[in-house]
């Protein structure tokens, strides 16, 4: 598909002009301003692309000049790329201002090939966008139908396409400039001149590109679209003819989807790991919920929970407008998932938490669910990594801590992400603190344990200025226990220790 | 698996429960924490109920880590998985759990699943989904100091889905509330000076329990021991009682009369 007159119908769209005011786009090109787009009123003066702003003043005042904004403009591809998605899910980006769908089986949904090109060209007209539409069977031949034909609508049956090809410019075949320079020197226009000449030579002349790009018009070298978005391995869709706007509906659908999407997986004997909800709004808006899963899922009242937290969640960020007028529910990612038999006694305790967790972390995120995973280091901030709880468990996690027994230290039972400075007095530099200050109020302390010194690792600092700790374990006079610390080998690493609190004890 | 089939199954589950007669939850309802102290078990009827929720709150600030102490000890006595949930500002003024610390009283780390949430009001949502799933058996919400739980509502939501699932609720205040509470007890931990054990270093930890509220029983105040080796509480003796006594005035105060 090739939006003819992207640039200039992005800034009709947001004015109040007629539409036959004559507009150019412009921007410099070599130490000049020149157009680089311009509509149709202006084609019709017989501007064209390249000839500098001062030239086109000269002929015509009046005319509209706008700066490029390439960004605008890509922007504005995306979002029609992200409204196109309601046709196929593989739709690829061809820049500047074209799109490739793949439609291998999805046309006959609308009606045929004809029906579904004329369907597209109509919707865009009606937002104000001026579109050549072709189908052929390679990209590179679809793509010259659509910049170089002269129908808004243009099917190319498979044998055909040698014939249409024959008397187009060899732009259409995705050449760079110079190469259709070059080969325009020596004569060749067309691509009928070049399809009956032997190859040998022009590819020892002009690349293999060239030839490349013929074969691949031609379709003999596959080539494949690149698809904007990861295409699903299953997805269920369901159109209305009038949009749905309440979440009750909307709650509704996905659970009828969640029930497809279940026979369409139990088949294959697959469950989803990554599930996505797009909501397609009347006015050409997309949104898109994604939510990943602990171990494979396809029982609907689960998918639907998940997405019933998830949309609670998300509230008004995910604005109806006018209605959602097709709700698509896709797994991204699918995992085996073997029918097991459930028990008739007990619930399965393992799929019950892998479900409470999707849906936490439905709701909150899925890194906001965390299992404490040992680490081999002595440091105490690293001896325990919080990973996310969806993460499927590594073999050693499953050991959990080493077995403790009386002769390991003590350790607290909360620890400050960050350590706490504090004031702290000891009687001797690097003997245990008598009183110190946390928080605005004294502790004396009654008793304490230590020092336990922990050394850290010096490969962890690039600058290798790592300083000891010596930790104590204190009571103070009240019964509060607290893990402190000081900073520095007093004389050694440091003259001026500092004293910071780590955790508390209970 | 269909709605309707997972409800005819759960049913059937009770009714299989039933001829066994037990109630099939995970922790089971009607049994209890036992907390080994006969005097603490005797008031509570047996122990600590499990298919409620509980408020544990530190009888000051400083205490926090005696009433978190308190509260991983409870849990590390049940079976089965122990969700956390903390909040942001939590995590920040009273630091987060800490894995090997946990590991030592008792609550082992495969069993714990933390969740760390934005807002006090989604510690609620959380503790009654997971009270409600049934996949663990004890939830422990920190609240932060705010007045999230003051409307009776609240508690009474998540007593009543503890009660109905079986689940052990936990609710960790970071200081006592005067507000109505739905809760089946509600308990001020402090911590109190211990005696030294007998290397010189720090003994047992010691807990000043008050128990301000009880559905099933007398109300208490308690001063008792946990043994970090044994894992259990014991009774303790105060230091500062002992030190009290002498250094107490030589004429204890006139009761006041009339």
């Amino acid at each position: 598909m090739w939006l003819r007159r992207l640039a200039t119908d992005r800034i009709a769209r947001a004015s109040l002009a007629p539409a036959d005011t004559p507009l150019i786009i412009v921007a410099p090109i070599k130490s000049a301003l020149r157009i680089t787009a311009l509509n149709d009123a202006a084609a019709r003066l017989r501007l064209k692309p390249g000839l500098a702003l001062a030239d086109a003043r000269a002929m015509y005042p009046s005319l509209a000049v706008e700066h490029a904004d390439p960004d605008a403009d890509q922007r504005l591809l995306d979002a029609i790329a992200d409204w196109c998605d309601r046709y196929t899910p593989l739709v690829g980006l061809a820049p500047p201002d074209g799109l490739a769908f793949d439609i291998t089986g999805c046309a006959h949904l609308f009606g045929g090939e004809r029906a579904f090109c004329r369907d597209l060209v109509t919707r865009l007209a009606a937002q104000g966008f001026a579109t050549h539409v072709a189908a052929a069977d390679t990209l590179g031949c679809a793509f010259a139908a659509a910049h170089f034909g002269d129908a808004e609508v243009c099917l190319v049956p498979p044998d055909e396409m040698r014939a249409m090809l024959a008397p187009l410019p060899l732009a259409a075949l995705r050449l760079a400039p110079e190469i259709v320079d070059a080969l325009a020197q020596v004569g060749l226009k067309y691509i009928g001149d070049v399809l009956e000449r032997p190859r040998a030579p022009f590819a020892a002349r002009f690349g293999v590109e060239f030839i490349r790009r013929i074969d691949q018009a031609l379709g003999h070298e596959d080539e494949p679209i690149k698809p904007r978005l990861p295409v699903p391995t299953a997805l269920v869709e369901r159109r209305f003819a009038d949009p749905i706007a309440l979440e009750a509906d909307v709650l509704g659908t996905i659970d009828q989807l969640a029930r497809d999407l279940d026979r369409l997986l139990e088949r294959r004997g697959e469950g989803a790991r990554l599930l996505q909800v797009a909501l397609f709004r009347a006015d050409g808006a997309v949104h898109r919920i994604e939510l990943g899963t602990s171990a494979p899922v396809r029982d609907p009242a689960r998918v639907r929970r998940l997405f019933a937290d998830r949309l609670a969640v998300l509230g008004d960020s995910c604005d109806p407008g006018f209605g959602f007028d097709m709700l698509r529910l896709s797994a991204l990612v699918t995992e085996r998932l073997d029918p097991s038999q459930t028990s008739f006694a007990t619930p399965d305790q393992n799929a019950e938490l892998a479900h409470l967790i999707d849906r936490l972390g439905a709701r909150f995120g899925l890194r906001r669910v965390t299992r404490l995973v040992p680490l081999d280091t002595h440091i105490p901030e690293f001896t325990v990594a919080a990973v996310p709880a969806h993460a499927p468990r590594s073999p050693a996690s499953g050991e959990g801590m080493p077995a403790y027994d009386s002769l390991v230290t003590a350790r607290p039972i909360r620890l400050f992400d960050h350590p706490e400075h504090i004031d702290a007095i000891a009687e001797v530099p690097d003997g245990p603190p008598v009183r110190f200050r946390w928080r605005h109020v004294l502790h004396e302390v009654a008793r304490s344990e230590g020092p336990e010194r922990i050394a850290m690792e010096w490969w962890r600092d690039e600058h290798g200025n790592v300083l000891t700790r010596d930790y104590f374990r204190v009571e103070s006079r009240q019964g509060t226990r607290a893990w402190l610390y000081r900073e520095g080998l007093f004389g050694r690493e440091t003259a001026q220790p500092r004293w910071f609190l780590h955790g508390l004890f209970a | 698996m269909q709605p309707v089939r997972a409800e005819a199954l759960e049913e059937l589950r009770h009714q299989v429960a039933q001829i066994e007669a037990s109630v099939p939850t995970l922790a089971g309802a009607g049994h209890s924490v036992r907390l080994g102290i006969p005097a603490i078990d005797t008031a509570l009827g047996g122990g600590l109920p499990v298919a409620a929720v509980h408020e544990l709150a530190p009888a000051l600030p400083i205490h926090s880590g005696a009433a978190q102490g308190f509260a991983v000890a409870l849990a590390a006595q049940s079976r089965g998985s122990v969700l956390w949930i903390e909040t942001d500002f939590t995590r920040m003024e009273n630091g987060a759990p800490y894995g090997p610390g946990l590991a030592l009283s008792g609550l082992a780390l495969d069993r714990l699943v933390l969740l760390t949430v934005p807002r006090s009001i989604d510690v609620l949502w959380a503790m009654e989904e997971a009270l409600r799933s049934r996949a663990v058996t004890t939830v422990i919400g920190e609240v932060p100091n705010d007045h999230t739980l003051d409307d009776g509502p609240a508690t009474r939501r998540l007593s009543l889905t503890a009660r109905d699932s079986g689940g052990f609720g936990l609710l960790l205040r970071q200081r006592p509330s005067p507000a109505a509470s739905a809760a089946a007890t509600r308990w001020q931990v402090a911590a109190a000076p211990g005696a030294q054990d007998q290397f010189g270093g720090l003994g047992r930890t010691t807990f000043v329990l008050s128990l301000t509220k009880n559905r099933h029983g007398p109300c208490g105040h308690w001063l008792i021991a946990w043994d970090h080796h044994d894992r259990v509480f014991q009774e303790a003796l105060s230091v500062s009682v002992a030190e009290a006594a002498r250094d107490r005035p030589d004429r204890a105060r006139l009761a006041r009369t009339g």
